[in-house]
């Protein structure tokens, strides 16, 4: 574990430079550049405010706020995990052939998607001051919920690059478990509604690691609270044994990736 | 007296796991209701001991599978030995013809970029080489084209100048002095003459013979793993030689 993050220390500014060409691929040669990336949130809090606030009439107060604090940080999960666990495979070219430190491909997308995420924290920032909702001193927590997403998320796309390099058909199963872990992710939703209305649930999403992170996200820039520092506790409790995992069972099989790539 | 690269008693093994390529869930849930045993084990290098003087060419010989890449990518640290020691003393740079390890989506200059910071190279060295290496490699306007429009001998002038710039102790090269121009050619040699009178340590790997006469100072035949022959290039080579024509290679 030591080594694995002396070794993406020993190679940070390769990371840089990295997520830097993935960005600028990415804007380069559109002339709306950045406000693509929020336009995918932004679609989604019009059409759910729109479903659940205007239609269902869930009477949230402020509740286009609430999407975007949740919604924000559960695209840089998902999309982290998605380009995380393909990494290995993408990156054929150097693994096994080349002194490229594998471990390195994975932290590129997770990153990348994290720097997109950072960028689209002033828009809700903005959201949040022209809704009149004061955010408080909790916003110093922020770093400290970054942090356990990473982990977390950085454990599960080290774990699902690996075992996509021997068995390809799991990358669509985790499609689908990611557009099912964003469902049982409290986002249009709230975690009290659940224990309200089908407490036996309430245990079950509890379990999910990643809830207790957006919950924090939506203490911080809705609520103006401080997050549940237990559920957070136990998400990073959850994210360092995935990561521990993920970098084992990496470890373990680097050096036959580049005979199944 | 003092030695570059020291390899003492490696060997290597490949220990594949038992899974078909392209496997799918259905595979490993059949392979663990079953309890399949692991896959083969292939030892690609057994109990390899020689060792390398400071300023001095080793050349590498072998067929097709001996071990010979494996033995590269062993002394450059990509792989990890099984059994015994591995002493490289000073910096490595790789140049290999399988995998430069340049995206073809990337322009030369990004390549080279990575390239030496994957290395290991500081940030404000890479900026202070990257004119040479664009000079060097006579790539010219190419250099913000990307790699894809390289032509293949243009790709590997690159990969020469990134690791004859990044200037190692020990310079790896696997099968490379094949492609380029005849005029690139002789700025090769002439770059490596020069890297070797500077006390620099080459281990080159190459189906060549006469290469590893004219050049090295010694050879090293690797057959199935086995050092089958060390010491004098023209005695290793001739050993080397005789059984080729004596036994032919299986379906080349």
């Amino acid at each position: 574990m030591n080594q694995y993050f002396a070794t993406i220390y020993r190679y940070r500014w390769l990371i840089y430079e990295l997520v830097l060409r993935n960005l600028r691929l990415r804007y380069r040669g559109s002339i709306l550049g950045f406000a693509w990336t929020l336009a995918n949130p932004l679609l989604f809090m019009g059409v759910y405010t729109l479903v659940f606030s205007v239609i269902l009439k869930n009477g949230m107060a402020n509740f286009p706020l609430y999407l975007l604090a949740g919604i924000v940080p559960c695209t840089w999960f998902a999309s982290g995990l998605a380009q995380g666990a393909t990494s290995i495979l993408d990156g054929r070219l150097y693994v096994g052939k080349t002194l490229f430190p594998s471990e390195v491909l994975v932290v590129v997308p997770v990153l990348t998607n994290g720097v997109n995420f950072a960028l689209s924290l002033p828009f809700i920032a903005i959201v949040a001051l022209l809704l009149h909702v004061h955010l408080g001193w909790s916003l110093l927590m922020l770093p400290v919920v970054v942090l356990v997403e990473l982990i977390l998320l950085q454990g599960l796309a080290t774990l699902f690059a690996t075992v996509n390099v021997f068995y390809r058909d799991v990358n669509e199963l985790l499609t689908y478990a990611i557009t099912a872990l964003m469902f049982l992710t409290p986002i249009f939703y709230t975690q009290s509604l659940v224990a309200t209305h089908v407490p036996q649930m309430a245990g079950i999403l509890a379990l999910n690691p990643l809830a207790g992170i957006i919950a924090g996200f939506q203490a911080i820039l809705y609520g103006g609270a401080m997050p549940d520092l237990k559920s957070l506790a136990y998400s990073a409790i959850v994210g360092f044994v995935l990561l521990a995992t993920g970098q084992w069972v990496f470890e373990r099989y680097r050096e036959s990736f580049s005979e199944f790539l | 007296m003092s030695d570059a690269i020291r390899v003492t008693s490696v060997t290597k093994r490949f220990k594949l796991p038992n899974i078909p390529k392209n496997a799918t869930v259905k595979d490993f849930v059949i392979r663990t209701i079953r309890r399949a045993p692991g896959g083969p084990v292939v030892d690609a290098l057994k109990n390899v001991s020689f060792s390398v003087e400071r300023g001095s060419m080793l050349g590498v010989i072998g067929r097709n599978g001996s071990g010979k890449t494996t033995l590269m990518r062993i002394i450059a640290g990509i792989l990890q030995p099984d059994e015994g020691r591995i002493v490289v003393d000073g910096t490595v740079a790789p140049l290999f013809a399988l995998g430069t390890g340049f995206h073809p989506d990337l322009t030369g200059r990004e390549s080279a970029r990575i390239e030496l910071l994957a290395l290991g190279v500081s940030r404000e060295a890479v900026a202070e080489l990257m004119p040479r290496i664009l000079t060097f490699s006579e790539i010219g306007e190419f250099a913000d084209a990307p790699i894809r429009a390289y032509s293949a001998g243009m790709t590997m002038r690159l990969a020469f100048s990134v690791a004859m710039c990044v200037d190692p102790d020990v310079l790896l090269l696997d099968e490379v002095l094949a492609v380029g121009d005849e005029s690139f050619a002789r700025k090769c040699l002439a770059a490596i003459e020069d890297f070797r009178h500077r006390g620099k340590t080459i281990v080159l790997v190459t189906h060549d013979a006469s290469k590893i006469e004219a050049w090295c100072d010694t050879a090293l035949w690797l057959d199935r793993g086995d050092v089958a022959g060390y010491g004098d290039p023209r005695s290793v080579v001739a050993a080397y030689q005789a059984l080729s024509t004596e036994v032919p290679p299986e379906a080349v």
